[in-house]
């Protein structure tokens, strides 16, 4: 069996995630023995517009983004959403939250930036929004674990299991001591697990990063803040971190 | 009885670290609460805790456990997980020492878990008196906060010494080795007594109902009551009640490969019944998706079902789950105390069976056989048939209606049903529906490619009970997989005079989906024997002889007449949803529940009525199904509803 050819691409992103990859470190050459990398712009110059897998890094931002991803989508067989700009929108959709042209207003002030393509941008959409995608490594930035059980799983021709279940599990196992006793307010508890709750288990709340989980249950979130003295707005400010949408989270 | 300075006893514990055949974890603070952990000096141990954030079950079924490697570059190629440094465990609360016994019942008793068992062999416990006690915890009401045995040794503090009270051989040489004691006084072992009576008052927290049978028949007459549909809507379904319980110890076992695609391992990991995923099977079916039924589940596993079968509350009230759990729902305490000031809402038998064939795993738990693929038959556009051999040849001497455990290394594990009839021949057949992971990837295999095999396992049906009576089978959809192996079993020519007439009713979806279609042929040759077939749609075009409808349909072609129904055995196996609806033909013809036998879908994922998956209220599918008498469950909730 020949080795299917993989390719990254990044959009609007810090490609961190991609570095995650590039500090696999030895084990990059396992990856390579598994895999054909024929693009990867961050750690190589070589590139080519013929590949089987393309990993998708960054959130999309303008119509010449959309192009180019469903220009991608037509080539691979199999696309996967790397990492938290890709897989939800992430940070990227912060700016969600007000009007277009006051944030380019804001940002470039009276640069001369009308008709050029590149400042040209609409809301933030996650891959998603755009084009059909096959798997996701959720994250900011991915697991690197995680990203190699979906390398190993689809050369194995597995469907890769993502987690439908909370942090709060792995948090748990990891005998961390709950940041809400801690007076901080955190996303583990409506949060798709697979990051081995890392923010948690070095003292930081869950920022949501993985995304939220599919049906999460919220009823109780006004008890849950009144019995650790916290407010609305503590939880409002963990959610728009990475979840940031028009209904409110 | 020994009693020691507490200055000594540090110089017992420094002794015991220094000594390096052992590993030595002890109580410790983190943050402001507490946890087991590696002790490197006597000074880190907090003895005065009230309750640590995970119980010691973390080391007897560790979080992340590796149960075997395998390495993939070769054809077969397994090793069990290894023996742990002996490890010495001090500052064990004497409610998780009962729940260590508790869980010894469910995993030493029967079918032993090997790991587990190991582990707990190499474990020596001192356990510690409470001195402080957790603001959730109920253990004091329900008799858990003290304990007679299940330590090597327990240390009480009476002031600035403790008393150790010996509790086995190992914990003794201990104390000859290494510590200096002197044989406590009368006055000082009198002490523990007042020292746990001072404990027990210091208890806020009470549970009304204190007795297992007390919280059984509150809890049974409750099923219905509103109170799970209530509390539930504020289950955030995180399951930290069930992670961080003692007594929870369901789990779910992955494979993991790296990514040199060479080597791997299995884990078992600690899963939770309040999961939604918890129970879904292979083809996506979720057998308790309500989260108010999990709900309800978790505390009935507790206060019934594991009561009902071994006789203890399974809650020792360490109050851990309502400290972890944010909208502070989990306790059990409060439910109990809840319900028994309303009496009962909504009274629902529930029940566990008791397994009547033992079907112990062979060899290590969990860790299959080796087995060849020696024939591999496509049945129909989407299932297989794979003929497989152990390899040292020797038969699988299963009965009709046991299942296998069929894993593959990398991919995971899943159970099927066996489809060949018993026999001393050492090929076995099983049917594959391609559905997920594990099938696909089975489906690539080829002649002679290895398997992993763990079995026969289940409650298979029991043949004796069907001899000298007229037979109906009613198998729609994949029910005809396991069905095979029973009508095969039953026209043998060696048993069939064992047997009258023989009915056979089989439902497909459309005519290609027909399975054994060679099979049945030679089925309906055979005397006093009928085989009805019908299909749910037949396209134009399509060769079909058989009846188009649903297997209910087939009822009025039976020549009733021609069997007595007094004397009739029927046997049902297809889709949830059948059941009913065939059972109530079965009804109407004269036939009663206790001669009808039915074999239920479930996730059977440990297939030893450990893992907690395939449970059917109190009922492990695995261990007392797949086969059930109708009659013995028709009143079981969740088992056709």
């Amino acid at each position: 069996m020949s080795k299917p050819k993989v390719a990254f691409f990044d959009f609007a992103s810090c490609e961190g995630c991609q570095l995650q990859i590039a500090n696999l470190e030895e084990e990059i050459l396992d990856l390579i023995q598994l895999v054909d990398v024929v693009s990867f712009r961050e750690v190589m110059k070589e590139h080519a517009e013929t590949y089987d897998i393309a990993f998708i890094e960054g959130s999309v931002m303008r119509p010449m983004d959309e192009e180019r991803i469903k220009e991608i989508r037509k080539h691979a067989k199999i696309l996967v959403a790397l990492g938290a700009c890709a897989t939800i929108g992430g940070v990227n959709k912060i700016r969600n939250q007000w009007d277009v042209e006051n944030v380019k207003k804001d940002v470039y002030g009276d640069a001369k930036i009308k008709g050029n393509k590149y400042f040209d941008v609409f809301p933030t959409k996650s891959v998603d929004e755009v084009v059909k995608v096959d798997f996701y490594i959720h994250g900011c930035p991915i697991n690197r674990d995680e990203f190699k059980k979906v390398v190993v799983s689809l050369i194995m021709g597995k469907t890769p299991e993502i987690p439908t279940y909370p942090v709060c599990v792995e948090c748990k196992k990891n005998e961390n001591v709950c940041l809400f006793e801690q007076g901080k307010f955190c996303l583990g508890p409506i949060t798709r697990a697979g990051c081995n709750a890392i923010c948690p288990t070095n003292g930081s709340p869950c920022d949501g990063c993985r995304g939220i989980l599919d049906k999460p249950q919220v009823e109780c979130v006004q008890e849950v803040l009144d019995r650790y003295n916290l407010t609305y707005e503590d939880m409002k400010n963990r959610c728009i971190i990475y979840n940031y949408t028009k209904e409110e989270c | 009885m020994k009693s020691i300075s507490e200055e000594d006893l540090n110089c017992f514990i420094d002794a015991l670290i220094q000594d390096e055949t052992y590993e030595v974890h002890g109580v410790q603070s983190k943050g402001k609460r507490f946890v087991f952990a590696p002790l490197e000096t006597a000074e880190h141990l907090r003895l005065e805790y009230d309750v640590t954030i995970l119980p010691p079950k973390k080391y007897f079924l560790p979080q992340y456990e590796n149960l075997m490697d395998f390495n993939l570059s070769q054809d077969f190629s397994v090793s069990p997980q290894k023996v742990d440094k002996p490890l010495i465990l001090i500052g064990v609360h004497p409610y998780d020492i009962i729940a260590l016994q508790q869980t010894d019942k469910v995993y030493l008793d029967d079918q032993k878990d090997d790991f587990y068992q190991k582990r707990r062999k190499n474990t020596l416990i001192i356990g510690v008196d409470i001195q402080n006690v957790s603001e959730h915890s109920f253990a004091g009401s329900l008799g858990t906060h003290y304990v007679d045995s299940g330590f090597d040794l327990m240390l009480t503090n009476i002031g600035k010494k403790y008393v150790i009270t010996i509790g086995s051989k190992k914990g003794e040489k201990l104390v000859q080795r290494y510590a200096k004691v002197k044989d406590a006084t009368d006055a000082e072992v009198k002490e523990i007594e007042k020292i746990r009576i001072n404990t027990l008052n210091k208890f806020k927290k009470k549970v009304q109902v204190t007795d297992a049978a007390g919280w059984s028949s509150l809890l049974v007459s409750n099923y219905e009551n509103s109170i799970w549909e209530e509390q539930s809507s504020k289950c955030m379904e995180c399951s930290s009640c069930t992670m961080v319980c003692p007594t929870c110890f369901c789990y779910d076992v992955k494979d993991d490969v790296s990514l040199n695609m060479r080597d791997g391992s299995r884990i078992r990991t600690w899963d939770g019944c309040l999961l939604k995923d918890f129970t879904k099977v292979g083809s996506g079916e979720v057998f308790r998706e309500d989260l108010k039924d999990r709900f309800r589940h978790r505390f009935f596993r507790k206060g019934n079902y594991l009561t009902e079968r071994y006789g203890f509350i399974a809650c020792v009230g360490c109050g851990r789950c309502s400290i972890a759990c944010l909208p502070n729902i989990a306790s059990p305490c409060d439910i109990i105390n809840e319900l028994s000031k309303s009496g009962g809402k909504g009274k629902r038998d529930t029940f566990f069976i008791k397994q009547k064939n033992k079907t112990d795993e062979k060899g290590i738990i969990h860790v299959p056989r080796r087995a060849i693929i020696k024939k591999i038959q496509k049945l129909t556009e989407w299932e297989t048939l794979f003929t497989l051999e152990f390899e040292d040849k020797k038969p699988l001497g299963h009965k009709p209606g046991q299942f296998v455990e069929l894993s593959i290394f990398g991919v995971g594990e899943a159970p099927f049903g066996i489809s060949s009839p018993p026999s001393d021949d050492p090929q076995f057949d099983v049917v594959v529906r391609k559905v997920g992971n594990l099938t696909s990837k089975l489906f690539t295999l080829k002649k002679e490619d290895s398997v992993g095999i763990r079995g026969p396992l289940g409650n298979g049906f029991d043949m004796k009970e069907f001899k000298g009576k007229h037979i109906i089978f009613v198998s729609g959809g994949t029910g005809m997989i396991p069905m095979r192996s029973l009508i095969e079993y039953c026209l043998d020519k060696k048993n069939r005079d064992k047997f009258k007439y023989i009915k056979i009713l089989y439902g497909a979806k459309r005519p290609c989906d027909v399975l054994f279609q060679d099979k049945i042929a030679t089925w309906e040759k055979c005397d006093s024997v009928t085989c009805k077939l019908t299909v749910d749609t037949c396209q134009d075009g399509e060769c079909w002889v058989g009846s188009v409808g649903l297997v209910t349909a087939l009822f009025p072609k039976l020549e009733v007449d021609r069997i007595d129904p007094k004397n009739t055995k029927a046997v049902v196996i297809g889709p949830p949803v059948m059941f009913k609806f065939v059972i109530k033909c079965l009804q109407t013809i004269g036939i009663d529940d206790k001669d009808i036998y039915v074999s239920l879908e479930r996730r059977m994922k440990c297939g030893v009525g450990k893992c907690g998956h395939c449970q059917i209220n109190g009922v492990y599918c695995c261990k007392e199904g797949p086969v059930f008498n109708y009659a013995e469950i028709k009143n079981l909730p969740e088992a056709f509803e």
